[in-house]
């Protein structure tokens, strides 16, 4: 069977792009409170099914939808640190006691979601219009996606660096004691970044959720590759992040082709994302990090 | 299901899940390992055992199989992240567990879609209640030999030396203590543990899909160990319990309760809201950690108490 390698490569870009967004968020906020936070997954549901909500039961368009998702995923991202995980820091909870809550979070963010929207999966009924340019098949938000991704990555490098706000969060993420007394209000720059993360989980999930189906496991589906891109693209690091999800999203749809071939069940994408984790374990803990100025 | 037979049902799970409890709480109680994939574990011996009892081969053995063969997984999934932050192998684990249910779906493993039917040790025949009473003589037998080898290794010089890593690792390290190697030590052991339990999950049930294997397991049993107090084999034990019981309590009060949401997904909420209830008003667990007992503290806690009674 010849491969169109256009098509898997210009796939690779897609899923990329989606791992991007999706990390983004999780990789800040990992690096500016000091733990993983699972319940990232559940940001990305909560803001598929809010998408849904916004763009076909209210019938407003995936642009609504997608602003509406990101502030009030974003809020609740918000609410979610100030009303557990802050107090749990302040009583001195260990990383362990933290990345635990983080779980018990996403059950009950999982399953109040599943208590509202019962009649789940639900499907976007909205078609997209599909492309054929030269030997690439693609539809509007595919490309939508991609673009998203690329004006994202360029809005929050502006954001870091260039805004007031942007530098209190790097200079918090690499030495809080410091950012305090230089008077950054550290509290408000963790806050700020948890409203975007939990706001950028969001509108991955309402463009992985226009493109395939709206679940209560939207977000822990994707949620491995997304760690993955974190770890290799070192904690905290924005900029080696991006480079990550590429990879990464090389990695699977290459990986899809190689298992074609070997005839494997196709199942085994998410399997390629796990490798590069544990590889990047091995070989370097702190990923790409160090090829890139700290962010 | 009569209501004696169902009592005899719960105390069979709450036996099978003390023994992962009381995995995780050598774990992460007295290690201080965050393993988020205890299920991948409790997987590999529910597997092992099905796959082997299909063969022929007796009942004690595949248990056995079960515990080696987790405990050698145990160890190769860890090692990438033994000299890491907990965070690393949290991470790490919780893949793990992910991929290997993939792997078993996937591979249909036994049959359509990884479902494998297993000739339970104790035959149906006589009635259920003979059935489930020989069951938990198996399991709590298996229990006690778990119990008694935390208990053990809690109060040696070992669980000592674990402790002290979970501390401060630096300063065990500099005490000589090779942190690397105990925690890879303790993981093949927890592991082992964990796959005694899936072992004995799978020939009571028979049956197992991939799906009995969700993360949901690897929380719930987090829940038994932090509600019950870490670092404390006795706690690991109520803990197990207290949870199952909730569990029945919630699946019973289903039937009678008509409530707004659905109960199902209530109890996930209630058991999240719990667990974030007790790291923030009870991080400590029901009960305290158990304390250290050695020859030498008792003299000299005896000793102190003599100084005293002369003194007054």
């Amino acid at each position: 069977m010849a491969v169109n390698w256009a098509q898997v490569l210009f796939n690779s870009v897609v899923t990329g792009s989606l791992y991007l967004i999706g990390a983004v968020g999780l990789t800040l906020t990992y690096g500016l409170s000091n733990f993983p936070n699972f319940a990232h997954a559940e940001f990305i549901t909560l803001g598929a099914f809010i998408g849904y909500f916004v763009a076909e039961q209210l019938g407003l368009g995936l642009p609504a939808a997608l602003v509406v998702a990101f502030l009030v995923t974003g809020i609740v991202g918000f609410l979610c640190y100030r009303g557990i995980f802050q107090p749990l820091a302040e009583r001195g909870a260990t990383i362990i006691h933290l990345m635990v809550a983080s779980i018990a979070l996403g059950f009950i963010l999982r399953h109040s979601i599943n208590a509202i929207w019962s009649q789940s999966p639900y499907y976007f009924t909205t078609t997209w219009p599909s492309y054929t340019i030269g030997p690439v098949v693609t539809s509007s938000l595919r490309v939508w996606l991609i673009l998203i991704a690329i004006a994202l990555a360029i809005i929050m490098h502006l954001i870091l660096v260039e805004t007031k706000i942007g530098k209190a969060i790097r200079a918090t993420s690499s030495n809080p004691e410091l950012a305090l007394a230089s008077g950054i209000n550290v509290n408000r720059v963790i806050w700020i970044t948890w409203f975007i993360g939990a706001g950028l989980a969001a509108v991955a999930g309402v463009l992985r959720g226009a493109g395939t189906l709206v679940n209560p496991m939207a977000g822990w589906d994707v949620i491995l590759p997304i760690f993955a891109v974190v770890i290799l693209g070192g904690i905290g690091n924005y900029y080696g992040s991006i480079a990550a999800a590429f990879i990464i999203g090389l990695a699977e749809n290459f990986g899809v082709v190689a298992l074609r071939a070997v005839e494997l069940p196709t199942e085994y994408r998410i399997a390629v994302a796990f490798l590069i984790l544990i590889i990047t374990l091995i070989v370097k803990p702190q990923g790409l990090a160090m090829l890139f100025r700290r962010a | 299901m009569g209501p004696l037979s169902y009592i005899l049902d719960l105390l069979v799970f709450i036996g099978i899940f003390g023994i992962v409890s009381l995995s995780l709480n050598l774990e992460y109680g007295f290690a201080g390992l965050a393993n988020f994939g205890k299920v991948a574990f409790f997987l590999i011996g529910a597997y092992t055992y099905a796959l082997l009892s299909q063969i022929g081969v007796p009942f004690y053995l595949c248990l056995i199989a079960g515990a080696l063969i987790s405990a050698i997984f145990g160890l190769l999934i860890s090692l990438p992240a033994l000299r890491l932050r907990a965070d690393y192998l949290a991470i790490a684990v919780l893949a793990f567990g992910e991929i290997l249910r993939l792997v078993v779906r996937a591979e249909n493993i036994g049959g359509w879609r990884g479902m494998v039917h297993i000739s339970p040790v104790f035959s149906w025949m006589g009635s259920s209640l003979i059935y489930r009473l020989e069951n938990i003589g198996l399991v709590y037998f298996c229990l006690l030999i778990c119990f008694i080898a935390a208990q053990l290794l809690a109060n040696s010089p070992y669980g000592r030396a674990m402790r002290a890593i979970r501390e401060d690792e630096v300063a065990a390290e500099a005490l000589g203590k090779n942190r690397a190697r105990y925690k890879a030590q303790v993981l093949m052991l927890g592991s082992a543990m964990a796959g005694v339990g899936g072992g004995l999950y799978a020939q009571y049930l028979q049956c197992l899909i991939p799906g009995m294997f969700m993360p949901m397991i690897t929380f719930t049993v987090w829940i038994m160990v932090l509600l019950g107090g870490p670092a404390n084999n006795w706690g690991a034990l109520l803990g197990a319990g207290l949870v199952e019981l909730f569990d029945r309590g919630a699946n019973m009060a289903k039937d009678y309760l008509a409530l707004p949401i659905d109960p199902s997904n209530l109890q996930y909420i209630l058991f999240g809201a719990l667990i974030i209830f007790v790291l923030l008003y009870r991080p400590q667990g029901l009960l305290k950690e158990s304390p250290i007992k050695t020859k030498a503290l008792e003299a000299a806690r005896y000793a102190r108490s003599a100084i005293k009674n002369k003194g007054s």
